[in-house]
């Protein structure tokens, strides 16, 4: 293998300055049982078929790769197509992941299985696969999470997992992580936990990156079949950054590809009130990895603002840090008024309705069609489908069922 | 020499365990710790270990996760709690001081921890950096400052050595599967890696997390070079905050200092 910008973390989980494995003691050895684990697998003919055979039979890959014809029209430049996750098994990428976790968690013989959600997309998935395995299964996410996604904790329910509401810190996605890591140091024998993002001490970054980059390994082909070239830009949201690192890692050395990660930028990022560390953060570590961070002047964790919950996190995946950093990829911020423009554009122009995440990569084809040559091939990450943010899109709009 | 290094020196000459005890600064308010880390004093306390609160403390059970939260609200930052290190050594230069707490809050203020002088805290515990990492990879090379590395129950033998020849201060042993405040001690368990930690350090090892009683108290101080009280004190704290009557964690500590005697 060359050493080239799509092969890392190093050895020691390292992405330049950014990553690796910053916990308590005690979770040590279980990271090094995982990471051991992982590399004896991802080259075992087994467990990489196996893992296929989900993908393609129970998560139902490939995604297609969908012409948007009448958003292409709205945008009178350029071609914009879009990557379907949001037509897996469960509506979302998250479920690329869980498959492939589940799998390491049956191959170490685990018999709990723990995650933490924010918009709850990842509790769904990981639930779905721990039923499909019959493991007990147990989900953290933030009280004020579980107010926003009722929807997504019922789900999470009726597939037998157990929702713990976490009421420590901001209520949300970053204090369901901690929740979760305390569950981890005290289960750590018989517990797996499978983290839903591009986040946490190494090998997960890896390990999360690896098992979504099936949908960047897809568009590859599909834009080759479908406009015989590589596509001028790849642009997907960035929370914790799983979808987009998925789709981002197999472009990383096909350097005509832009790759341009979207994150939440609230109010606005002047305003201060956002989910933009890539924007608008300081290196710093928090849960487990040194990254972009939303932080004070004292280090402490900034709570953080965006009508997706799934973005509202303070911290991005050590990867995006470093592709940051390198210059190979681009991050942007987009505000809730224009994600929330873009998720009824999107709905009403192509039938599809989006995540509210998703909507926030979407607003950015307002800017970038302009910027481009008409020429332009354009792929955009649907990484969800928005059915479980109607509740707070309606609220928004003042509308009461 | 090191305050803490000679303190833990002349207790293990004299063939006594030592008694560590830990608050959060800030919690309810500065001067209140203030006054708290005198009564630890006057109650046996060898070894006062001062949590800087963070936002995201994740080794930490719910007692003193709340603690934090409480010294975040005063705005507790390291610089103010080095300033409250200062009045403490006013009147006391004797006991030692480890500054417990995560590497963010840490590495934001490295110019404050490198000019930590003599007269101030002696040794530093991050709880989320690996024991075999060493500090100096993230700027900490004060060497007025000694560190801390942490053992678990799951720590496999190779890494034992590693950390151990790590550690200047002390090894902290973490007694349990689990965050701060937990409870079910194996005792076997303990007394064999405490010892087999020994084969390896001359360091000596205090064993903390989930020590509540007496009884395993007694027991621990044992198998060890002393004991770490945290949240069973945080609790006492919390229950006294407006009365600010400590008296009973004065009482608390004097049991558990007989206890190890």
């Amino acid at each position: 293998m060359t050493f080239s910008n799509s092969n890392f973390p190093d050895k020691e989980g390292f992405y330049g300055e950014y990553g690796g494995k910053f916990v308590p003691e005690t979770l040590m050895y279980a990271l090094e049982e995982l990471e051991n684990t992982y590399n004896k697998l991802k080259d075992n003919k087994d467990f990489i078929d196996e893992f296929y055979k989900d993908l393609s039979h129970f998560v139902g890959r490939p995604s297609p790769l969908y012409f948007a014809q009448r958003l292409t029209d709205h945008y009178k430049s350029g071609s914009i197509w879009l990557k379907r996750e949001d037509l897996n098994h469960t509506g979302a990428h998250k479920i690329n992941n869980t498959v492939g976790q589940i799998l390491l968690a049956k191959y170490m013989g685990k018999k709990r299985i723990i995650a933490e959600t924010g918009a709850g997309q990842h509790g769904v998935a990981t639930a779905t696969v721990a039923a499909r395995l019959g493991l007990e299964c147990h989900i953290y996410m933030g009280a004020e999470d579980v107010r926003r996604q009722s929807l997504n904790v019922y789900r999470i329910k009726l597939l037998g997992a157990h929702v713990h509401p976490v009421d420590s810190g901001s209520a949300t996605l970053k204090d369901a992580l901690n929740e979760a890591l305390r569950d981890w140091v005290t289960n750590v024998d018989d517990t797996y936990y499978i983290i839903g993002s591009v986040t946490g001490p190494h090998p997960y970054p890896m390990i999360v990156r690896d098992f979504n980059s099936v949908v960047g390994k897809e568009v590859i082909e599909q834009s080759k079949d479908l406009f015989g070239k590589m596509p001028d830009a790849v642009v997907a949201c960035v929370g914790g950054g799983s979808n987009a690192m998925g789709i981002f890692h197999p472009f990383i050395d096909i350097q005509e590809t832009r790759l341009i990660g979207v994150e939440a930028g609230g109010e606005g990022v002047s305003t201060g009130e956002h989910a933009a560390p890539l924007n608008d953060g300081t290196p710093g570590v928090l849960h487990g990895a040194r990254s972009y961070l939303m932080q004070d002047e004292s280090g402490q964790v900034k709570d953080t603002k965006s009508v997706s919950a799934g973005l509202d996190y303070p911290g991005v995946g050590p990867e995006h840090s470093w592709l940051k950093d390198i210059g190979r990829a681009e991050y942007v911020a987009v505000s809730d008024d224009d994600a929330l423009k873009a998720f009824h554009e999107v709905t009403e122009l192509e039938g599809i309705m989006p995540a509210l995440e998703t909507a926030h990569a979407f607003a950015y084809l307002e800017p970038l069609m302009k910027e481009l040559d008409s020429s332009a091939n354009v792929v955009v990450n649907v990484s969800g489908r928005g059915d479980k943010d109607i509740n707070t899109v309606a609220e928004i709009d003042g509308i009461e069922f | 020499m090191n305050r803490l290094t000679s303190k833990l020196q002349n207790l293990k000459e004299n063939n006594k365990k030592a008694l560590v005890a830990y608050l959060v600064a800030g919690d309810p308010d500065l001067d209140t710790t203030l006054d708290l880390m005198h009564l630890f004093v006057d109650s046996g306390v060898d070894v006062i270990e001062i949590g800087v609160p963070f936002t995201d403390p994740i080794a930490e059970g719910p007692t003193i996760q709340k603690a934090h939260d409480r010294a975040l609200k005063n705005n507790i930052s390291l610089k103010m709690i080095l300033e409250l290190v200062d009045k403490f050594r006013e009147t006391n230069t004797e006991t030692p001081i480890v500054l417990m707490g995560y590497l963010n809050t840490f590495i934001s203020h490295i110019d404050l921890v490198q000019s930590i002088g003599e007269n101030s805290a002696d040794s530093i515990l991050v709880v989320d950096v690996p024991g075999e990492l060493n500090l100096q990879t993230y700027g900490i090379t004060n060497p007025n400052i000694n560190t801390i590395s942490l053992i678990s129950p799951t720590t496999k033998d190779d890494r034992v050595e590693s950390i151990a020849k790590n550690s200047t201060g002390f090894i902290y042993y973490v007694t349990l599967r689990g965050v701060t405040g937990s409870s079910n001690l194996n005792i076997e368990e303990i007394k064999n890696n405490i010892q087999k930690i020994q084969q390896y350090s001359d360091a000596p090892t205090m064993a903390g997390f989930g020590i509540k009683s007496v009884e395993d108290a007694s027991t621990l101080a044992a198998c060890s070079d002393g004991i770490v009280i945290g949240s069973s004190i945080v609790e006492m704290i919390a229950d006294e905050s407006k009365s600010k009557e400590f008296g009973r964690i004065g009482e608390y500590l004097r049991e558990m200092k007989t206890a190890i005697s």
